[in-house]
């Protein structure tokens, strides 16, 4: 019998059934006043014209890209502050995000498949993702960096490639979890049936498990590319060492504004940048939510469905109805062609006989199927590096002398510090403003999209604004990075917590009603208990942002003068910069091993309780 | 019928033992020494009350799970894997929530490698046969519980199956349209060439049983055994209102009560020397107390089935509340009917105080109680551990998941003021 598992580290995914896009339909009506663009568009012509500019834009944006890429590789980008600039800068910055989540799709499939499906892997997999998970994004910075320009030393191939793996790094884990957890908890019956018709592993996963795992992966992209968005600045921007990386890109344009203290173009680089978080949800995120809900699992009536206008434009257009057609001709074409080839080929009966079949059952038999002897070899394979790689760390670690340990722990233990007081502050503000919100309808219909793209907006880009208002106040970054950390992370936790007013059964709430309780008793007796295991998720993905955010916080740079405060995340800034390696380890181990006690020993425990007490499914 | 015995044998199960470990680390028994053939051209039934291993022994022999002691063969070759040539319906239909009706049933002809043609052609020859036409494009959430039922139907038909297995799988739709699906699949096994050959079906409704079967495989629980094999040799079609009919319904209503409700109750008088008790059946205290109340007002006695249907209870689930009230002295039970005893009058006419103090009285009668009770008695502080209190249940009842009976234990003894509990801390306390 399978154990049920307990989820290794709590992922960034509501209860369920918690999902605010899922559930808030009303969103598409606020956003880009898609009430307007809809009745301009529902002429089919000009729907097609819209699709046939948009198909050329985007040959003419991937000629673009490719000129970048395979340009030679420049010492230092000049970045062109003007306004005219912006539009490309942007796009190129787009273009890394979404082929880092590329990467971060196939990685997550690849190995959240591996995981749940290799009993022996599995018990390596988890705990690494674990740790990959706690690992801030710039540790993976100068390694990746290096290796990847000394791979291509002539053209720009190797920057856009370490860029885009930097992002990914911010994008992949939770995706990962997510699809791994959504695997092991296929129901029983559904995989029985997978089973017994002998679907093989293929039609299992393309079938049944991706399907099954859809809403939740598709709900973790999101919040995945908002993530990524966060270093975006440092990602396009950064010195190693004495070398100066720069790529082109809305990130690089707004550090270099900031240098330059150049106030127009920052606020330029800012819409710039909240016009492509925008546009990503209404062009990409909308559609692709509206039409994963026929993978919804259970038939949950009453609420409203989601709707996209963009969808609704796709659907209208005769140009993408005839490329699908001939698309699928070409499909039913090619796999006839496949089909004789092989019905011909020698192999002809392996071909038409069906596939052996994975049994749910362990099999007696002693002849391993390939799957698994590539399992196994896989295995042995990323055992070997992580045992090299642990070696060589243990190595780097060793020459770390204990008085700078010591250092170093002090440092992890003010940002531990000022991580609590960020999410204190974040929680006692967003608690009374998320329920006001959630509780409210009409509130929550058009807030929500703004504290969406709150939430995906790159907080870093707002540094300079914050800092200045600090100094006005004479509040120095020790205390200042407090504020800025609070300024990314705010938003999950506010997120969830208006989530969770909105779950609230009604029945409760007119239970409370009609007893006349007071306000302040239906605080605490119903409102936060009923919150709080959003609350929790909230915590978890703003606790791990703000240890994140710690890294750029601590550290700020603004008009060419360097602001830094005494903390973990400041350490391992100016290791990665100056390239001090040994130093660089160290602080990652100290902060990764400070990540993953909180997580064990606070919001593993919170989650239980979450689950267990204050769960309203139940 | 007749020549039923002479047909080949499709599958057959040899001493099959099926063991689970618990989580404590102390394994379970939940079948025990099953064998079994099932031969070509029959319906075969397997009743008996939850928890008698009836599911799992179907999933046994469709070679979903592998036994943990004895075989199964196929036509008299070792079983490697899944059984050849077997389809299966689900209780919770199992249908893939974002495939189409069209798309359901086509999903399990893909690993068969078929031209498109014949794919086509079998698709909508069973969605014809189960009468689900014009339904092809709807998604499972789209439709009642019937019609997902008739895709789950559809989809075991489509691979033309030597071997259907169907696992309760008329117990969540509603009754009107469970008569007339069973009907359907009879008259399709009937037509049908071969395909499939036989069916093998779990169910918990003696009707439905008498219906479909041509032999009815009696289970009983903790662990899970067969108690008897009746032959069902009435014509078809069948008639529910037949005499015959009801007289079959009749006998096997006999055959399990006799199995589940003992005239003589063996455990009780046994259990001190055996230190092997009778098990708490797994009701709420609430269940009892209505059920005594009800029998109260219905002129003190009835017929077990009957009462069950009035109850609104399944009768497996129901015998449960009837065999709780027993243990407690509040009913007896002569043959299939249920009696209340003049204890039993007293409870009934008792207000909800006095009748928690008879209750728990009673509770102190039952050796599992007494017991618990005295650890707890004797627990420094007087308090018990959950886990604690539960190796002790593993000890006195070794075929009973200890969780589910700790569970019971706490809500009876709750409903008495015998024991108290904390969720939190977990700790048994006295009350």
């Amino acid at each position: 019998m399978e154990e049920p598992r307990l989820n290794t580290v709590p992922v960034e995914q509501p209860p369920r059934g918690s999902q605010p896009h899922e559930r808030r339909p009303q969103r598409s009506l606020i956003w880009g006043e898609s009430s307007v663009a809809t009745s301009i568009y529902r002429s089919r012509a000009l729907a097609d014209v819209v699709i046939i500019i948009g198909i050329l834009g985007i040959f003419y944006g991937i000629t673009q890209v490719s000129r970048e890429w395979t340009g030679i590789l420049r010492p230092t980008v000049q970045i062109d502050l003007s306004f005219g600039a912006l539009p490309r800068y942007t796009f190129f910055s787009l273009v890394r995000g979404l082929a880092a989540y590329m990467v971060s799709f196939i990685f997550t499939i690849v190995y959240g498949y591996w995981a749940a499906k290799d009993r022996l892997a599995e018990r390596l997999l988890v705990p690494v993702l674990d740790i990959l998970q706690s690992i801030p994004v710039l540790g993976f910075m100068p390694g990746v960096v290096i290796a990847l320009v000394s791979l291509f030393p002539r053209s720009n191939t190797g920057l856009e490639l370490a860029a885009i793996l930097m992002i990914f790094t911010g994008q992949a884990w939770n995706m990962t979890f997510s699809f791994y957890n959504s695997l092991k908890s296929v129901p029983q019956h559904l995989r029985e049936a997978g089973t017994i018709y002998r679907f093989n592993w293929w039609q299992r996963l393309t079938q049944i498990e991706m399907p099954f795992g859809a809403t939740s992966l598709i709900w973790n992209s999101m919040m995945s590319m908002a993530g990524g968005w966060f270093f975006l600045m440092v990602n396009e921007a950064f010195q190693l060492g004495n070398r100066d990386f720069r790529l082109p890109g809305v990130g690089s344009y707004m550090s270099v504004a900031i240098e330059k203290g150049n106030v127009p173009a920052m606020v330029g680089a800012v819409v710039a940048m909240v016009v492509m978080i925008v546009g990503l949800d209404q062009f990409l995120w909308r559609p692709v939510v509206v039409w994963a809900q026929k993978f919804r699992i259970e038939d949950t009536g009453g609420e409203e469905a989601p709707e996209s206008w963009f969808l609704d434009l796709l659907h209208h257009s005769h140009v993408l109805r005839w490329i699908g057609a001939v698309n699928a001709a070409i499909g039913r074409a090619v796999v006839r062609v496949v089909r004789s080839l092989l019905r011909r080929g020698p192999g002809r009966s392996h071909a038409v006989q069906p596939k052996p079949v994975h049994v749910d059952v362990p099999q007696q038999s002693h002849r391993p199927s390939p799957g698994v002897l590539v399992s196994r070899a896989l295995f042995a394979v990323l055992l070997i590096t992580l045992l090299l790689a642990g070696v060589q760390i243990v190595r780097l670690l060793a020459t770390v002398h204990l008085v700078e340990w010591l250092r170093l722990l002090k440092s992890d233990l003010l940002t531990l510090l000022r991580v609590t007081v960020a999410i204190i502050l974040g929680t006692l503000w967003t608690v009374p403003v998320g329920l006001r919100i959630g509780l409210s309808p009409r509130l929550s219909r058009l807030m929500q999209p703004v504290v969406q793209v709150a939430a995906s907006f790159p907080a870093p880009m707002l540094f300079p604004l914050v800092i200045t208002i600090l100094s006005v106040f004479r509040i120095g970054l020790g205390v200042g990075s407090i504020v800025l950390m609070l300024l990314g992370t705010q938003w999950y936790i506010l997120f969830n917590v208006i989530a969770g007013a909105q779950a609230i059964p009604s029945d409760l709430k007119e239970a409370a009603a009609s007893y006349r309780i007071t306000s302040r008793q239906r605080l605490w007796k119903l409102y936060l208990p009923a919150v709080f295991p959003y609350l929790v998720t909230g915590w978890v993905t703003a606790t791990g942002g703000a240890w994140n955010a710690s890294i750029v916080a601590e550290i700020v740079t603004f008009r060419g003068e360097t602001l830094r405060a005494q903390g973990i995340g400041s350490v391992i800034n100016e290791a990665a910069f100056n390239a001090q390696f040994a130093e660089l380890a160290a602080a990652i181990f100290i902060m990764s091993l400070t990540v993953v006690l909180v997580n064990r020993l606070v919001w593993r425990r919170l989650y239980t309780v979450a689950s267990t007490r204050y769960n309203l499914s139940k | 019928m007749e020549t039923l015995a002479q047909q080949p044998v499709l599958l057959s199960s040899e001493h099959v033992t099926q063991r689970f470990m618990m989580p404590s680390g102390k394994e379970m028994t939940v079948l025990d020494d099953i064998s079994l053939e099932i031969r070509k051209g029959e319906i075969v039934c397997l009743i008996g009350p939850s928890g008698c291993g009836k599911s799992t022994y179907l999933r046994i022999l469709a070679g979903l799970i592998r036994p943990s002691g004895g075989t199964v063969q196929h036509r008299g070759e070792p079983l490697e894997g899944l059984t050849p040539g077997v389809a299966m319906v689900f209780q919770m239909f199992a249908l893939f929530p974002w495939m189409t009706v069209w798309e359901n049933v086509q999903s399990v002809l893909v690993p068969l490698q078929l031209p498109a043609d014949e794919v086509q052609h079998r698709v909508s020859s069973v969605i014809r046969m189960v009468g689900l036409e014009g339904f092809e494009e709807a998604y499972p959430r789209e439709i009642s519980g019937g019609m997902k039922q008739r895709v789950g139907i559809a989809r075991g038909l489509a691979v033309k199956p030597e071997l259907l297995f169907m696992d309760e799988p008329f117990s969540s739709i509603d009754a009107l349209t469970a008569e007339s699906l069973r009907g359907d699949v009879v008259d399709i096994w009937d037509e049908a060439d071969g395909e499939p050959a036989s069916i093998v079906m779990v169910s918990h409704d003696i009707k439905e049983v008498v219906f479909m079967a041509d032999r009815v495989v009696i289970f009983s629980a903790n662990p899970g055994r067969i108690r008897t094999i009746v032959q069902n040799t009435l014509p078809r079609p069948r008639d529910y209102r037949n005499p015959e009919f009801l007289a079959m319904v009749d006998y096997l209503h006999d055959v399990i009560t006799s199995n589940e409700l003992p005239d003589v109750p063996v455990a009780v008088g046994t259990a001190q020397e055996a230190q092997v008790l009778e098990p708490l059946p797994p009701v709420q205290p609430s269940d009892v107390v209505s059920f005594v109340e009800y029998l109260d007002s219905h002129g003190g006695q009835g017929d077990v089935f009957v009462l069950a249907h009035e109850f609104g209870k399944e009768f497996s689930s129901f015998i449960n509340i009837v065999k709780a009230a027993e243990m407690l002295d509040f009913v007896d039970t002569p043959k299939r009917r249920a009696v209340l005893t003049p204890l039993g009058y007293r409870f009934s006419s008792m207000e909800t105080d006095e009748q928690k103090v008879l209750w728990k009285q009673q509770l102190l009668t039952l050796n599992i109680f007494k017991a618990v009770y005295a650890d707890v008695q004797v627990a420094r502080n007087g308090i018990l551990l959950d886990d604690e209190v539960q190796d002790q249940l593993a000890q006195l009842l070794p075929n009973e998941n200890p969780e589910f009976a700790f569970q019971t234990l706490i809500a009876w003894a709750r409903f008495g003021n015998l024991l108290a509990f904390d969720e939190d801390s977990d700790e048994v306390s006295l009350q």
